[in-house]
């Protein structure tokens, strides 16, 4: 019941908000916009009061668990994608990109705050070059830093490890007699269409032949990539104190330059 | 340039993206539209405040798509970008390498992205041959810089992509679908000339560090899904003439100082907000000063400018023939104004010497219209 | 655009009301077609949002996806969709008649006609075909067995749409502007709304108000497929959400609807627009070519044709190019023949003339070079004010006398002088009537409909190396029916 007169009341405010915004009249539109917002709150609530707070009582297990089961499972630095997609094909699912922003952020938080508190931390990545937190990659603080850090390479290098460390995964769940979930194919026969000589036609791809073909790739760039990350994790070592080498060093240069609107 | 500063007020500067200038390339022949572009005004809010709000924009869902499309194209190192280069471009296995330069150790400012994309440019330019690890492959989020008649115009392409063969491609993404091998040819078009612009500025990149130019192709990789699933595909598309016609317009918008020249002094589109952000100044105040850059208005400005329905308005209060369109007014052998064509067709007006032509084809025009419609009952 | 065109559209602007380019009506209108306004969500190739389709302007059907992302949902809508129009379609192939010809062949008594906004829309509706078309009812992907079905003819309809001259897929935008010239510029005309508020303004209002508050996207939304940035936003989006988090449709069928139903109405008032024209005398023979088409695709479709392929064999894209010139010429031609206003265009160029005859010489027969027999070639003097750039040589035919060819023999100022070569029976006098007489209105043009024959193109199997030999037969594959959408 209450519902219906709710729904009413917002489509009616929608009307008046974009007649009001069409004649430019944009106190008005403020006025509006706030009461259509308190209106689709309302709407929320009476449709499924309290949801949020029964479901952390009882759900899934807490984001940062999820993360470091998958990112164990690959073995190098990831982006929330494959996280979550790893998460998918092995883990059962249910985790969601969107809480993965400010991970990290929060991460660093607890730890400045209480650096021993946790046996392992979510961190960042670190730049080869600048040794500054690599965007959108998420790593494990037990790894060592050479793992921890990334060059040019290793974007492609990591991704071929992942395929290869995925493709293990599926064999080992197949002898063990439970077999890996069809998420799991999917997922490797994704990545196997971007690793020549990994997958053939449109079929599923095979995983004995998905390492064969990934280590192939990795032989031609490992050399250079290892050699890379060594330097600049002994660097790293060197110069970056506890919560840098876990977060990154940051980059500041003075007058960083008027921002601009963009049209 | 504080000549502009005065005529934008205190407002910042808007950014400009290859698209608007791309735009700005298609009507030249358009002070208004150069005045304004140079001087970084907020076209936007001028047209609301006059009255004349541009009903376009992207929707919320193409903007959603187009960034998914090109979270995949890019995920995992660009696993996906580098199959499609492999194929295209012929890139070895060993070229993989991955830079991405959307902030310089969190440092997200134009001048220092831009410092470091030409950095990155340089040695990959003066690299060894072979030394992918020192020269690189692919440079993500860079950013450029362009002259713009007076203003400094960051430009932010997709990918660029370098190839042992010394070679630099622009890469542009874009979400709209190659069916059977055929897409949309009107967007395939806009997506050359935005990307002309990012080959032209790579261009200017080059020869100022002293870089050959010609070692950015002019061949751009246009990246999009194939046909009805995500997966995505890529094609060469040959922007040389794209280029030659951006070059031609844009030479002729460094000559906005002789526009300038002719504008009174103190003439500003300051919308004088108050502290709450909004105009103080009267929309008749502000149309005033607009008139006094001549604009010249085409139907295509509709679908491309903000100002569009401010000046199709001013055309309409003219009779400017500008309104019927390029097609129409060609025929109409460029008279400009309506009452005047059909003061010649109707012989109530002298043609001019160089009317002559053009009277007779409409007196006959006329005649013929109002016989062949006589029977229709609706001739005037 | 030409110059009389140019100039009717300063009328207009003149008059606040569109001017016609047209006497009649130059397009089959059927008395029962099928309106169908589509929408698809904003940055999709082919995900549909929804869709309004009927051939009763007081009962529209609404079609909804409410997830346009979800693919079950997609492929529910495409199938409601042709639950509607599969059956509108397939009574039109029930009735036929056999036509008499060297090979005789069946024709449809009557065919369907599909209306849509305008070109996007018949761009859509081609899209929508291929996306259908190559689906299957069974294997990994299975869809209801009626979607391929309608994606066979949605295919054929949007090729039909090509082909010059045929009124089986319409864009009604186009179809007014080839009779109306409005004061604002063709691409303003792409909008619907627009362009019948300059051709019929409501009571009170000129064209061009009418047209201004058809832009006004809350007030009018556009006709589609692209609905309007701001409705996405604001109220699309919203009504999605609202679907997955309830699961109830309402709200974005409301949200659809309130899109549609102007667009609705617009259409309906654009058929009555055009309804009130005569019809052109070559349009009954152009509509039999579409009902002969029809039929064909409809019997190759009911003994189990595979669907088209995705691209054309080398020898079909030559004979389909050669036929559609041969058609743009015929339909050129015809239309010049059938209306004194698209006639005009040509009398500017000078390549045709109207005025009166002042004289006739009935008796005249010459020997032609090469016989021996003296045969009737009468001579006509027309008198005229049209500016005539024709040379002696040139054959002419007359809208009167479309199957009788004239020569130029001379041209004077202000008169020109014809012989008749033909069309005057086999008696030793010319049959009466088939001449001009004294103080007959006349017009006559340089104009050729060409003769039908097709260019003879080789068979398919003959395909020449050139062009990559002989084609395959098409057999659609899994991979056809497997494409996900995204």
């Amino acid at each position: 019941m209450k519902l219906e007169v709710l729904e009413e009341r917002i489509i009616h405010l929608r009307q008046q908000v974009r007649r009001a915004m069409a004649a430019g009249e944009r106190a008005r539109v403020r006025g509006l916009r706030a009461e259509l917002r308190a209106a689709e709150r309302a709407w929320e609530e009476a449709l499924e009061p309290r949801f949020e707070f029964e479901f952390e009582a009882s759900g899934p297990p807490p984001v940062r668990e999820s993360v470091h089961r998958a990112l164990s499972l690959l073995g190098v630095p990831a982006a929330a994608r494959l996280i979550v997609a790893v998460d998918e094909a092995f883990h059962g699912g249910g985790l969601l990109g969107e809480r993965l922003t400010g991970l990290l952020r929060d991460e660093e938080r607890a730890f400045r705050a209480a650096p021993h508190a946790r046996p392992y931390r979510l961190c960042a990545a670190l730049t080869a070059d600048l040794l500054s937190p690599a965007r959108g990659l998420i790593a494990v603080s037990t790894w060592p830093l050479e793992v921890r850090v990334v060059g040019p390479l290793s974007a492609r290098t990591g991704f071929l490890t992942s395929a290869v460390r995925i493709a293990e995964e599926i064999i080992r769940l197949r002898e063990s007699g439970t077999d890996a979930a069809p998420a799991a194919y999917r997922l490797l026969t994704r990545m196997a269409r971007n690793i020549p000589g990994a997958v053939e036609g449109y079929g599923p791809a095979d995983p004995a032949t998905v390492i064969a073909a990934a280590r192939a790739e990795l032989a031609v760039h490992e050399p250079a990539d290892r050699a890379r990350r060594s330097a600049a994790a002994a660097r790293a070592a060197h110069r970056l104190d506890p919560a840098e080498q876990l977060f990154g060093a940051r980059l500041r240069t003075a007058g960083a330059g008027r921002t601009r609107r963009t049209a | 340039m504080s000549r502009l500063d005065a005529l934008r007020g205190p407002e910042p500067a808007v950014d400009h993206n290859a698209r608007t200038i791309a735009a700005l390339a298609a009507n030249p022949g358009c002070d208004r539209r150069a005045v304004f572009d140079a001087a970084g005004v907020d076209k936007q809010a001028i047209a609301r405040h006059l009255g004349y709000p541009a009903p376009f924009g992207q929707s919320v869902f193409a903007i959603t798509r187009a960034r998914a499309f090109e979270e995949l194209v890019k995920a995992d190192g660009c696993a996906h970008l580098l199959r499609l280069l492999r194929e295209l471009l012929g890139l070895t296995v060993a070229e993989v390498a991955y830079d991405d330069i959307a902030d310089v150790g969190g440092n997200a400012s134009h001048a220092v992205r831009h410092a470091r994309t030409r950095a990155l440019l340089r040695r990959a330019a003066t690299a060894p041959p072979g030394d992918v690890a020192a020269a690189g492959t692919l440079f993500d989020h860079p950013l450029l810089r362009l002259d713009m008649g007076g203003a400094e115009v960051y430009l932010e392409p997709d990918v660029i992509a370098f190839q042992a063969r010394g070679r630099f491609h622009v890469i542009a993404i874009k979400s709209f679908a190659v069916i059977d091998g055929q897409a949309d040819p009107a967007r395939v078009a806009a997506a050359a000339r935005q990307a002309a612009v990012y080959v032209h500025a790579l261009r200017r990149l080059f020869e100022e560090e002293g870089l050959d130019p010609a070692r950015v192709a002019h061949d751009v990789v246009l990246v999009c899904p194939k046909d009805f699933a995500n997966t995505p595909t890529a094609t060469l598309v040959d922007v040389r003439q794209q280029l030659s016609v951006l070059a031609r317009q844009l030479s002729r918008l460094t000559r906005v100082d002789r526009i300038l020249d002719r504008l009174p002094p103190g003439l500003t589109f300051d919308l004088r907000k108050d502290a709450d952000g909004t105009p103080t100044r009267s929309s008749a105040d502000l149309a005033q000063a607009v008139r006094k850059v001549p604009a010249r208005f085409a139907p295509d400005c509709l679908s491309s400018c903000d100002m569009a329905y401010f000046c199709r308005a001013e055309a309409r209060e003219r009779g400017s023939t500008d309104l019927l369109g390029r097609a129409a007014r060609d025929e109409l052998g460029g008279v400009a104004s309506v009452p005047a064509v059909l003061a010649l067709a109707e012989g109530t007006r002298e043609p001019a010497a160089d009317e002559v032509e053009i009277a007779a084809q409409l007196r006959l025009a006329h005649r013929l219209y109002a016989e062949t419609t006589r029977a229709m009952g609706t001739v005037a | 655009m030409s110059l009389l065109t140019a100039y009717a559209r300063a009328r207009a602007v003149r008059e606040g009301r569109a001017q016609p380019i047209a006497t009649v009506r130059h397009l089959h209108l059927s008395p029962r077609p099928l309106v169908f306004i589509p929408l698809r969500l904003a940055g999709e190739a082919a995900a549909p949002l929804g869709a309004m389709v009927g051939t009763d302007p007081a009962e529209p059907r609404l079609l909804v996806v409410p997830q346009p992302r979800d693919r079950d949902l997609r492929f529910a809508f495409v199938a409601e969709l042709a639950a509607i129009m599969l059956p509108y379609i397939q009574r039109y192939a029930a009735a036929t008649e056999t036509v008499e010809a060297k090979t005789p062949y069946e024709r449809s008594l009557d065919a369907p006609q599909i209306l849509v906004p305008n070109p996007r829309g018949v761009a859509f509706t081609r899209l929508l075909g291929r996306s259908c078309r190559f689906r299957r009812p069974d294997g990994p992907y299975p869809v209801h067995p009626s979607v391929p079905l309608l994606g066979q003819w949605l295919t054929f309809l949007a090729d039909r749409a090509e082909f010059p001259g045929s009124s089986m897929l319409v864009a009604m935008t186009d179809a007014l502007a080839a009779h109306w010239a409005t004061g604002q510029s063709q691409v303003e005309d792409g909008n619907l709304a627009a362009l019948v508020g300059w051709i019929d303004p409501p009571d009170g209002m000129t064209g061009p108000e009418a047209a201004a508050a058809a832009e006004d996207m809350v007030w009018s939304p556009p006709a589609g497929p692209e609905t309007a940035p701001d409705f996405d936003a604001q109220v699309l989006a919203p009504a999605i959400r609202a679907y997955a988090a309830s699961g109830s449709d309402v709200q974005v069928r409301d949200a659809v609807r309130s899109q549609l139903e102007p667009t609705w109405k617009v259409m309906w008032r654009a058929v009555e627009l055009l309804r009130r024209l005569p019809e052109a005398g070559g349009v009954a023979g152009r509509w039999e070519r579409d009902r002969a088409e029809f039929t064909r695709e409809a019997v190759r479709i009911a003994e189990g044709g595979p669907p088209r392929g995705r691209h054309d064999s080398a020898v079909g894209a030559a004979v389909r190019l050669s036929t559609m010139e041969r058609a743009q010429q015929a339909y050129e031609v015809q239309r010049a023949l059938d209306d004194p206003l698209v006639m005009a265009e040509h009398r500017m160029a000078g390549k045709a003339f109207a005025g009166r005859v002042v004289h006739v010489e009935v008796e005249r027969k010459i020997v032609p070079p090469g016989r021996t027999r003296p045969v009737n070639r009468p001579l006509v003097t027309v008198a005229t004010d049209d500016p005539v750039r024709l040379a002696p040589g040139d054959v002419l035919i007359s809208p009167a006398r479309p199957k009788q060819h004239c020569e130029v023999v001379e041209v004077r100022q202000g008169e020109v002088v014809l012989q008749v070569n033909d069309g005057m029976g086999r008696g030793a006098r010319p049959a009466p009537g088939s001449v001009p007489e004294i103080g007959e209105s006349v017009c006559y043009a340089d104009l050729d409909p060409g003769d039908g024959r097709g260019f003879p193109f080789p068979s398919k199997e003959e395909t020449p190396w050139t062009h990559g030999g002989p084609p395959a037969e098409y057999v659609p594959t899994d991979e056809d029916a497997m494409e996900e959408w995204s």
